[in-house]
């Protein structure tokens, strides 16, 4: 197979562009810029310092330099007057809490030491990037830092009393209390309270990003306004109208279940189809993909309804409509429009196929989308016509994700009171009369329910860091009490809920009231096809920045998007196709770097001015994309006007562009790293799997005087011991991994990676220790083109056009820790070296900058520290601020300019296991090894463990026949090793 | 001339030989408490009594024992201590004053056996006149040291005086009996540097040897250089390690909890000290002024024994000693508990120390030649068990040190 298929990396490398090559020779790109400064004369002879001058210099900072080194520091060390129990400097303490920030939930662990939260693990959930991030949130300077009045500093005293005493006037207008979704019971009993105390309390809540289609579809019918549970672990047939349900589609829940249902290994896996748009993450996992406009979406599930009742269909289903009608009970269909119909003809799919009680719960439904629109929007026109007296917003920022934030803005105006709850003084906090600032979720106590019956709690894992207060406590306030804490105890308390277990587990469940449901009604019209030419558009949210709520935090920021590459950039993605029509280009400059052409696009009078186009592969034709939670312009220094808000333009579908001049940068990692284009990613299909579990991993054997060997028999060296005590290995599945980057930003959090900016981003200086490389791929093969009788010139050919919608594969690349590894060879001065455990050891006070290790490095996972990323207020992010610096781990060096720095494998945390099980006299559990990529990745792709135990499941998966090593012809024997990727096609 | 020279020198020669001999004879016989007795009572008094009572003047909790025995008879006071309560029920003034002056607490009861009785008694009438009588000791073996060494030095230095001195004379005895003339010590030292200087030999190898020495000496000083050896800052407060640790005998590990724990050894915090310093009110070498600034960092009042309410607490900031580079880990459970070494191996002879120093130089070198020779403490400890065995075939009857599991790899300590 893997001769026959061909993989590129960008549109670039298909071409054939010169700058392919460039990159696949040389690991940096850039020369050092020694002409530009020589080069000058003028510049030169401009220069007042003569060569005496320069040896004065020399001299004396020489002299200078040495006498500093002999004045002995003194350091001072200052013990704890009364230290906490809890707390032993040096050693790291868990508290299981909740993250929520109205968008993304999970159960968390949060490491801290010496009573910092410095890192995010998972509790028993998937999470999600943007959860792992959201430490760093924590130590976001931009927060705010007192409570507001009119923008300036004031305190809680005064705030209170003002705010109370405005309260308590109102007597006609309505207090509106305008929330994100609350999955909080005790925040809803506070707001309760909150209502009976005052008049005319409206609660209401919104979501960023609407789902009013699937809440009112259930109301109707079910007879209850939710959202369902989706078990995708127990369905054989996925298939999604749109819905990127591994990213970011409505509950950050579904990963986890998604890669168990297709585990190989049990001889079955679910076959998943996507009807999508844009390239979304969900689309590029599915074994089937078919791209669709926006507007054909509705027509297409009526069809397939159609199919399933028997009827005339589109024959694009005709492989969904068999592949539903045999796994009845076993399936899941769902979409992502936001049109009550569509939802409801949807549910007459999903009833139809009986999936309802077997693989989609209405009596168990998510909590997490609660939003309703419609009330919204009441809110708005009230608020036009003076009705709302006061406004209270909590964890939400109408001002920007608000589709009508303009009208909202105006409308703010005859609001005699606006309190703002945000923790920054974001777009809607600013234009408030008082910002009462929430804590982080990390300084908190809470609560919350993300599906009904299951609970989790939040408890805070430090002081908070400001004058700020949470929701609850001024709630509380206001409503003339305080304590939240015996006020969340004994509400829990009194539901006989052991305090202390549960709040030491994180999480538990509880027997809900159950729910009232009708049984199903079907009130869906049948939607006829209106397919139009118009260009249109289907806004999306990225991984890294979902909603934008965590735009100021530049680890997201610096998240290449798991399909474009790019970071610090949202753009208007295009099919090849399309772009071609518009005269739209994308191109690679000297250092190989992205740019791109501009236009203005424009919607019912919303327009937004020289827009970045980025041709993507898998993109409809005639449609563009749009990522959401770009341009902040109130965000903080690291979010602020980065990209374009493409909030107005939600509901809006057709659109047209105009090309106009210029061009614009972007930073896309895509061509960079390229491995010349060698055999890198293994993939068969299940049914190959199934006749043959090797299938799609055949080595190559070489000839030598013992015969045909595969090169790992073939080797000139003389291996090291790694037979006695650990081989630690990890391994990682092609197949469960889907590509979310969660593993870079937790690796980032482990290794205090720093953050470079976009203009290094752009020049191929990424510090991330790991990358998730994507590879398209094209469906011609030779198999196909000798079965179908094409020309071997039209086979070429057809490999080489850049597919419309190609097959993708995502692969996380850190260092292979070879065993033989190139880069220890060629380190003069023994900066690298190798450990009698499978490590490859970087040692940064001995490296001296020669990057020779990078050069002769097959994967080109070497990092170099062209600058002090750390106190330079060049690269001003979190390592350039005194807050951001407290997220550092005190255990793993803050590497300084001039030296190679890669993937450890984690071997703090090695040590620190040896080190805890040599001290308790215990051998070590396979469970308990792991690095933060592997304890992290939701669908558990990574897996870390030590090799030469014969009991645990990295040896197991070593020995599997599809374990391979990458570019396993150099035999460099890397202890980082692929498992096939393995598709479920037809 | 040469001799005025010994009629002047050797005189004052001798005397200051006698001088350095007289001090080490010259310190007090030390004053012996010898009876068996007091020495049992000691024990005694201290395992049950130091709780609550000084030997001295000072109230702790209960009284200062010093001259009790004046001040109340044999009986009296072993009534007391049989059952003080039953005591004060009888109605004995005394006991009642007491008790009144004690706020009505009584002191708990302890039944002695009689021959303990007698001996707490025995110490109670003789307490210990001079607490140093163990220091004078150490001191003294520290200077024999010293001497013994600066003897024998001054004994070959006057011994080749005496050898220039005798073959002189016998040269110029010589030279008078071929009617030469004769020389002063200075001019045969003079001359016979001409002739050695004279042969180009010789010049080339003084040259040489001071090279080496130089190169030796610059080597040596270089490589010294960010090694702290016997780097003794002075601390806020004068905290001794011996008294602590030696002489009282307190655990490392009472202090320094998080050594076994941590990577870091733990300057114990300022509640620590208080466990005992809430009734120890003055040291033995610096009395209260030392002890005071605990007090005056935690706000503790030591007359009424309470914290002082609302004080601001001022954090004590020592003085670093150990500083290792931030670009190596070293983890101290791993040596104390997994390696098994003794805080002394690295920290030096710390119970000692009435200033801590520096005692091992922390270079890497250091720490590398200690792996290659240490064996790693394997008996007994699961997590070795077959690693051992695997080790044990691979280095047949080599001893298997540290560097044989690792650890003088990069890694362990640099990431």
């Amino acid at each position: 197979m893997k001769t026959t298929k061909k993989y590129w990396k960008g549109l670039a490398q298909l071409h054939d562009d010169p700058i392919v090559e460039k990159l696949a020779q040389n690991e940096f790109v850039e020369e050092l810029p020694v002409d530009e400064f020589l080069g000058d004369k003028e510049n030169l002879s401009s220069t007042s310092s003569s060569r005496r001058d320069f040896l004065k210099f020399l001299g004396f900072s020489t002299a200078a330099a040495t006498l500093a080194a002999c004045e002995t520091p003194i350091v001072k060390s200052i013990p704890y007057l009364v230290k906490p129990d809890e707390i032993i400097p040096g050693v790291a303490n868990y508290y299981a809490s909740t993250i929520y920030d109205g968008r993304d939930y999970a159960s968390v662990l949060v490491k801290t030491r010496e009573g910092r939260p410095i890192k995010i693990e998972n509790n028993g959930t998937c999470s999600n990037s943007r959860v792992q991030a959201s430490v760093l949130s924590l130590y976001d300077s931009a927060r705010l830092k007192h409570p507001l009045k009119s923008n300036e500093e004031s305190n809680w005293r005064t705030v209170d009393y003002e705010i109370k005493e405005k309260l308590s006037k109102i007597k006609d207008g309505k207090i509106a209390l305008l929330t994100s979704t609350i999955l909080s019971p005790t925040i809803k009993q506070l707001i309760e309270d909150f209502g009976d105390k005052y008049s005319n309390v409206e609660h209401i809540m919104m979501d960023s990003t609407p789902y009013d289609g699937i809440l009112d579809a259930n109301l109707e019918s079910f007879g209850s306004r939710l959202a369902p549970s989706y078990c995708f672990d127990k369905s054989d047939v996925i298939v999604s109208f749109g819905a990127d349900f591994l990213a970011n589609w409505m509950a950050n829940e579904y990963a986890t279940d998604y890669v168990n249902g297709r585990n190989p290994k049990n001889g079955k896996m679910s076959k998943h189809y996507q009807l999508e748009t844009n390239l979304s993450l969900s689309g590029a996992n599915a074994d089937k993909r078919i791209q669709i406009k926006p507007s054909e979406q509705g027509y297409l599930i009526s069809s397939l309804l159609d199919g399933l009742r028997g009827e005339k269909f589109d024959s694009r289903l005709s492989s969904i409509v068999r592949a539903l009608s045999s796994s009845k009970g076993k399936s899941i269909v769902i979409s992502n429009s936001n049109d009550k119909n569509i939802q409801l003809i949807v549910n007459a799919i999903n009833n139809e196929l009986n999936n309802y009680t077997n693989t989609i719960l209405v009596d168990k439904p998510t909590n997490l989308k609660q939003g309703n629109t419609s009330q919204v929007d009441n809110l708005l026109s009230d608020m036009k016509e003076g009705k709302v007296s006061a406004l209270i917003t909590y964890n939400v920022n109408p001002s920007y994700s608000y589709n009508k934030a303009k009208e909202f803005n105006v409308a703010l105006k005859n609001v005699a009171l606006k309190i703002s709850t945000s923790s920054y003084n974001d777009e809607t906090a600013s234009l408030m009369d008082y910002v009462c600032p929430d804590s982080h979720n990390l300084e908190s106590w809470g609560d919350a329910s993300p599906k009904h019956g299951t609970y989790s709690f939040m408890q805070p894992t430090i002081s908070p860091l400001f004058d700020t207060r949470q929701f609850q406590e001024t709630l509380l306030s206001w409503t003339d009490r305080s304590d939240y804490l015996s006020f969340l105890k004994n509400f829990w308390i009194a539901k006989g809920i052991d305090w202390n277990t549960t709040l030491h587990d994180g999480y538990f469940n509880l027997e809900d009231k159950k729910l009232r449901l009708k049984s199903f009604i079907d009130r869906s019209k049948s939607i006829k096809n209106s397919s139009s030419t118009e260009l249109e558009l289907e806004l999306y949210e990225t991984i890294a920045l979902g909603d934008g709520y965590q735009a100021n935090n530049p680890w997201l920021q610096e998240l290449p998007d798991p399909l474009t590459r790019a970071c610090w950039d949202n753009y208007l993605t295009i099919s090849a196709h399309t772009a071609k029509e518009f005269g739209l280009e994308n191109w690679n400059v000297s250092n190989g770097a992205l740019n791109g052409s501009l236009v203005d696009i424009e919607a019912d009078g919303i327009s937004l001015k020289n827009v970045p186009v980025l041709i993507s592969p898998g993109q409809a034709k005639s449609t563009v994309g749009m990522a959401i939670g770009y341009g902040r312009t109130k965000a903080g220094k690291a979010g602020d006007g980065i990209g374009f808000n493409a909030y107005p333009f939600t509901g809006k579908k057709s659109i047209s562009i105009k090309k106009v001049e210029g061009e614009y940068e972007f930073a896309s990692i895509q061509l960079h790293h390229t491995m010349m284009g060698r055999d890198i990613v293994k993939e068969t299909t299940l049914s190959d799997y199934i006749k043959d579990p090797s299938s799609g991993n055949h080595r190559e054997t070489y000839a030598t005087y013992k015969g045909k060997l595969t090169a790992d028999k073939v080797t000139l060296y003389e291996a090291h011991d790694l037979e006695i005590g650990h081989f630690w290995n990890l391994s990682i599945d092609l197949t469960s991994c889907i590509g979310c980057g969660e593993c870079v930003i937790s690796c980032q959090a482990e290794n205090n990676i720093p953050v470079v900016g976009k203009e290094e981003m752009r020049k191929s200086r990424d510090m991330h220790w790991m990358r998730i490389d994507r590879y398209f791929s094209s469906d011609m093969t030779e198999e196909l083109s000798a079965k179908e009788k094409i020309s071997m010139i039209d086979m070429f050919s057809e490999m080489e056009e850049p597919s419309e919608n190609p097959e993708v594969v995502f692969q996380p690349i850190m260092c292979m820790h070879c065993n033989h590894a190139p880069c220890e060879t060629v380190c003069p001065v023994a900066a690298t070296t190798h450990s009698n455990e499978g490590l490859n050891q970087m040692t940064y006070n001995r490296c001296v900058g020669t990057r020779y290790c990078a050069n002769n490095c097959p994967y080109k996972v070497r990092r170099f520290n062209w600058f002090q990323y750390s106190d330079n207020d060049k690269f001003d992010f979190n390592m350039n601020d005194d807050y951001g610096k407290m997220v550092l781990n005190p255990d793993v060096v803050v590497r300084s300019r001039g030296v190679i720095e890669k993937c450890s494998m984690c071997i703090q945390k090695i040590q620190e296991l040896k080190l805890n099980a040599k001290k308790s006299g215990q051998p070590i559990k396979d469970k308990d090894a792991q690095t933060v990529c592997a304890s992290s990745c939701s669908t558990n792709a990574i897996v870390f463990g030590d090799s030469n135990n014969k009991d645990s499941e990295v040896w197991r998966l070593r020995n599997d026949e599809r374990a391979y090593d990458l570019l396993d012809h150099l035999n460099v024997r890397p202890s980082v090793f692929y498992q096939t990727k393995i598709r479920n096609k037809a | 001339m040469m001799i005025p020279f010994i009629n002047n020198r050797l005189p004052l020669i001798i005397v200051f030989v006698f001088i350095f001999f007289s001090t080490a004879f010259s310190q007090d016989a030390p004053v012996v408490v010898d009876s068996a007795a007091v020495l049992k009572g000691e024990q005694i008094f201290k395992a049950n009594c130091t709780s609550c009572h000084v030997m001295g003047d000072k109230k702790l909790i209960g009284p200062g024992l010093l001259g009790v025995t004046d001040r109340r008879t044999k009986e009296w006071l072993k009534k007391w201590i049989n059952s003080s309560s039953d005591f004060i029920a009888s109605g004995d003034a005394d006991a009642i004053a007491i008790y009144e002056e004690y706020n009505k607490v009584a002191m708990p009861s302890y039944y002695f056996e009689d021959a303990d009785y007698e001996a707490v008694y025995a110490y109670l009438k003789n307490p210990p006149v001079k607490v140093e009588v163990l220091d004078t000791g150490d001191l003294l073996a520290a200077e024999d040291e010293g001497i013994k060494t600066s003897t024998q030095l001054m004994f070959i230095g006057l011994f080749l005086l005496l050898l220039v001195y005798l073959l002189t004379s016998l040269k110029n005895k010589l030279k008078a009996s071929l009617k030469q003339e004769t020389e002063t010590i200075s001019e045969t030292l003079f001359n016979q540097f001409n002739l050695f200087i004279s042969n180009n030999r010789n010049v080339v190898f003084v040259v040489v040897a001071s090279f080496i020495v130089v190169v030796k000496f610059s080597f040596d000083t270089l490589s010294g250089v960010g090694v702290y050896t016997k780097y003794q800052p002075e601390q806020p407060i004068a905290f001794s390690h011996k008294v602590h640790a030696g002489e009282n005998g307190v655990d490392c590990n009472y202090c320094h909890t998080s050594a076994r724990k941590s990577k870091h050894s733990g300057i114990p915090s300022a509640n620590v000290c208080m466990n005992c310093h809430t009734y120890i009110n003055e040291g033995t070498i610096t009395g209260t002024t030392e002890i005071s600034k605990i007090y005056e960092a935690v706000g503790f009042d030591p007359d009424s024994k309470t914290y002082i309410e609302g004080y601001e607490q001022q954090p004590i900031k020592w003085v670093r000693i150990h500083n290792l580079p931030d670009l190596s880990y070293f983890n101290h459970s791993q040596h104390v508990v997994a390696g098994k070494v003794e805080c002394q191996t690295c920290h030096g002879p710390i119970e000692e120390m009435d200033v801590v120093y520096q005692h091992a130089e922390l270079t890497m070198g250091w720490c590398i030649d200690c792996h290659r020779t240490t064996e790693v403490a394997m008996e007994g400890n699961e997590y070795y068990t077959e690693l051992h065995a695997q080790l044990k075939e691979k280095y047949k009857g080599q001893k298997i040190t540290v560097d044989k599991i690792g650890g003088i790899e990069c890694g362990k300590c640099h990431y």
